[in-house]
């Protein structure tokens, strides 16, 4: 059936061997020796292929298996050695390591069978986002007793990581809403405040995001010129914010705007006077995730919605825009992981010239170098990580790691694309939406010529020479 | 009432086999738990809660033989929901199914236990041999192979669906028992405790861990037992002599007329 569709061989094809094709081949084609499913809700079910596979009625499947290791990991006894050790740096603990198998369970299995719909449409699958928030990932690093998890900077690389490998367009809406709003918000809001928003934005009832860039301000984000006037026991904002992700769906926003030119963090909500969003801006890619203007016009925000003090903003915002840029990185982790298992098994599978195609020089030169990106980018973005939190500051290490992570998620999704041809570039496959999603990581959360002239800026400080 | 779930860790089914010193070569596989053993716990839980409250009916206790150091798959079923659990040290490659099931036994008996539930087989050696013979020590009731389980409260009982070759097979067992599960009784609708609505439908599927339970598991209580302790020894009855990999299966033949196939099959593979 399956061979009819996609004019490959399904049984070797390594994308038919992907899921969702993965689950239909294995339950419209293949029966077991019993008879294979007994009823039609059990031949339609995932798990009549999970017992195939594990009562050994046909090869596992040998693709996008949660949380395993790549088949090229599996090879002789000393390079499974080098994982073990360097699980260290992305699993830390015992916690990490179980986080990272629940985040990679739930992107197979609810996550990647809806990726490639909400990208054609480009909406945000709300439904999704409640349960990610029911399995308590929406507060993964706010202190558990204000109902996050209470869990590091780490924690949220694995879970960016892990979600973009199948959906980045849905992680950045989950970005967007748990680091932009949610990390930011619970450091600068005080105790009223964090009773009236956390709890419902840490549910997914209220999806959330932060508004940063205008129309005229991006990379020079200080000189934006929306206002804020206090008026009694309200300020009035005026002015438009662009490019914001989750404006669509959002309740509720973190809100940089001037105070008498001092920038200042607010909490702007539906419900209050004045504000609105813009229709939909259609976007190349990251389409599970929406994106629209907020625009003030005379809007009314209570004075309980100021965060922290009047002329504050600047310093929550250098604070969160670390771990943001650090999870940007993760993400584009997952994208060129994801890339480089499916080139591996493209590459063995794919015959040219009856040859498997792996065996061209031309194809071992993406693979080879696809896979070397991927592992120095993860193995900084983990090891910076490690110095990212609430009390340090690293803008160094997250500039670096975004700088160096985002260009490689676009390009071993070029070479994976490459690889695979005519198909890499076909809508039916995966590789082409992740080389569109993965374009963003070079301009959103500061575009890599903001991280330069930062690192130039910091670099220059901590080693140049003193100015005599 | 208290469920006693077993719970084993065994070599990744998905990474290929290595074979050393006429045995199987472990020394590098990553373990996971046993697949059956994720719906053994799923049941119970099921068993246990409440939809949508927090109210348990049950206490859920996992066990495991296995070294005590070793144990992450024990934490792994505590994130999922269950609330404690017990860890017998010893070596479990070193035992063979009457030593497991007995220590099983004992566990149950001094635990207390109303229902001990275990997965159908461990995926590693296929055996099916514990849920029975864990039975036959505790002289209870089993059921194998449940497919769906309706627990009646008042009357003390559980109804077990079984899928057999002509349908399915209902046995009501009084409790306590000793119940093995199947793949489908991880149904959306198979588990029904008579307290959460009998149309409530759960994700198929055993249940990911929140990340609350994951940051709640190392809290929860580890009893780490020896086997001395629970009177139960390591000698077995059964010893494994070799274990080899399947010989290699021989390239094929085209063959270039139905009457040379005919022949091949007649005079060389002797089939006809």
């Amino acid at each position: 059936m399956i061979k009819d569709v996609y004019a490959c061989n399904a049984d070797t094809c390594p994308i038919a061997n992907d899921a969702p094709f993965r689950r239909a081949r294995k339950t419209g084609e293949i029966g077991g020796p019993g008879g294979g499913c007994r009823s039609a809700e059990l031949a339609n079910s995932s798990l009549a292929s999970r017992e195939q596979a594990i009562s050994g009625w046909i090869e596992p499947p040998h693709v996008n298996l949660p949380g395993r290791a790549l088949p090229i990991d599996r090879g002789p006894v000393h390079r499974v050695t080098m994982a073990l050790l360097s699980d260290s740096l992305f699993n830390p603990t015992e916690e990490h390591q179980m986080l990272r198998q629940m985040v990679a369970d739930f992107a197979v299995r609810e996550v990647d069978p809806q990726a490639a719909e909400h990208d054609e449409k480009g909406v945000l699958n709300v439904e999704l986002f409640r349960r990610v928030g029911e399995l308590g990932l929406l507060g993964i690093t706010i202190p558990e007793e204000h109902g996050g998890a209470g869990m590091d900077a780490l924690a949220a690389v694995i879970v960016h990581h892990e979600l973009s490998k199948y959906d980045p367009g849905f992680c950045l809406a989950y970005l967007a809403h748990s680091m932009l709003f949610v990390n930011n918000f619970y450091h600068c809001a005080n105790e009223d405040q964090r009773g009236r928003y956390l709890p419902k934005v840490l549910s997914g009832e209220w999806v959330a995001g932060m508004g940063m860039t205008e129309p005229g301000a991006g990379t020079d984000v200080l000189g934006m010129t929306t206002t804020a006037v206090r008026n009694g026991d309200h300020y009035v904002l005026n002015g438009t914010k662009t490019y914001i992700t989750n404006g669509c769906e959002g309740f509720c926003f973190l809100v940089y705007a001037k105070v008498e030119g001092q920038v200042t963090a607010f909490i702007v909500d539906r419900e209050c006077p004045g504000f609105s969003t813009s229709n939909h801006i259609d976007k190349l890619g990251m389409r599970g995730s929406t994106m629209s203007e907020l625009i003030f016009e005379d809007c009314k925000v209570p004075v309980a919605n100021l965060l922290g003090a009047e002329g504050s903003g600047v310093t929550h915002m250098m604070r969160n825009l670390e771990i943001e840029r650090l999870t940007l990185a993760a993400m584009s982790v997952g994208i060129a992981e994801r890339c480089v298992e499916i080139m591996v098994r493209y590459g063995q599978d794919r015959k040219a010239f009856r040859t498997p195609i792996n065996r061209f020089g031309q194809i071992q030169r993406y693979i080879g170098e696809g896979y070397a990106q991927t592992q120095a980018a993860k193995c900084l973005v983990y090891n910076v990580a490690r110095d990212i939190g609430p009390n340090i500051r690293n803008r160094v290490g997250s500039d670096a790691a975004k700088l160096f992570a985002a260009p490689v998620g676009k390009q071993v999704a070029d070479y994976a694309m490459q690889v695979m041809g005519g198909a890499g570039y076909c809508r039916e496959f995966p590789v082409e939406r992740l080389w569109r999603d993965a374009k963003l990581l070079e301009i959103g959360g500061g575009t890599i010529e903001a991280h330069q002239k930062n690192l130039t800026k910091d670099l220059t400080r901590a080693l140049g020479q003193s100015a005599s | 009432m208290k469920i006693l779930v077993t719970v084993k860790r065994i070599p990744d089914p998905d990474e290929s086999l290595k074979f050393a010193g006429g045995g199987l070569d472990t020394s590098s596989s990553k373990w996971v738990p046993n697949a059956f053993d994720e719906y053994a716990v799923e049941t119970a839980l099921r068993l246990a809660e409440v939809a949508g409250k927090r109210d348990r009916l049950a206490e859920v206790i996992v066990m495991s033989i296995c070294p005590a150091k070793q144990r992450q798959h024990v934490t792994q079923f505590l994130a999922m929901g269950a609330d404690r659990g017990v860890v017998v040290d010893a070596d479990d490659s070193e035992l063979d199914t009457i030593a497991v099931s007995k220590a099983i036994a004992a566990v149950a008996k001094s635990e207390g236990v109303d229902l001990t539930i275990v997965g159908k087989l461990s995926q590693d050696n296929e055996g099916n041999q514990v849920a029975q013979r864990v039975a036959g020590l505790l002289n209870v009731p089993q059921a194998g192979f449940a497919a769906t389980v309706k627990w009646d409260k008042n009357a003390g009982t559980l109804d077990v669906g079984r899928e057999v070759d002509d349908g399915v097979e209902h046995k009501l067992v009084p409790l306590p028992a000793v119940v093995s599960v199947d793949l489908r009784v991880v149904l959306p609708t198979s588990i029904k405790n008579g307290v959460t609505a009998d149309s409530h439908k759960y994700q198929e599927g055993p249940r990911l861990a929140s990340l609350r339970g994951i940051t709640m598991a190392k809290r929860k209580k580890v009893k780490v037992l020896k086997l001395s302790d629970i009177g139960v020894s390591s000698a077995g009855s059964e010893q494994v002599v070799a274990v080899a990999p399947p010989p290699a299966r021989p390239s094929g033949q085209i063959v270039g007329s139905v009457e040379e196939l005919h022949e091949k099959l007649a005079k060389e593979a002797k089939v006809l």
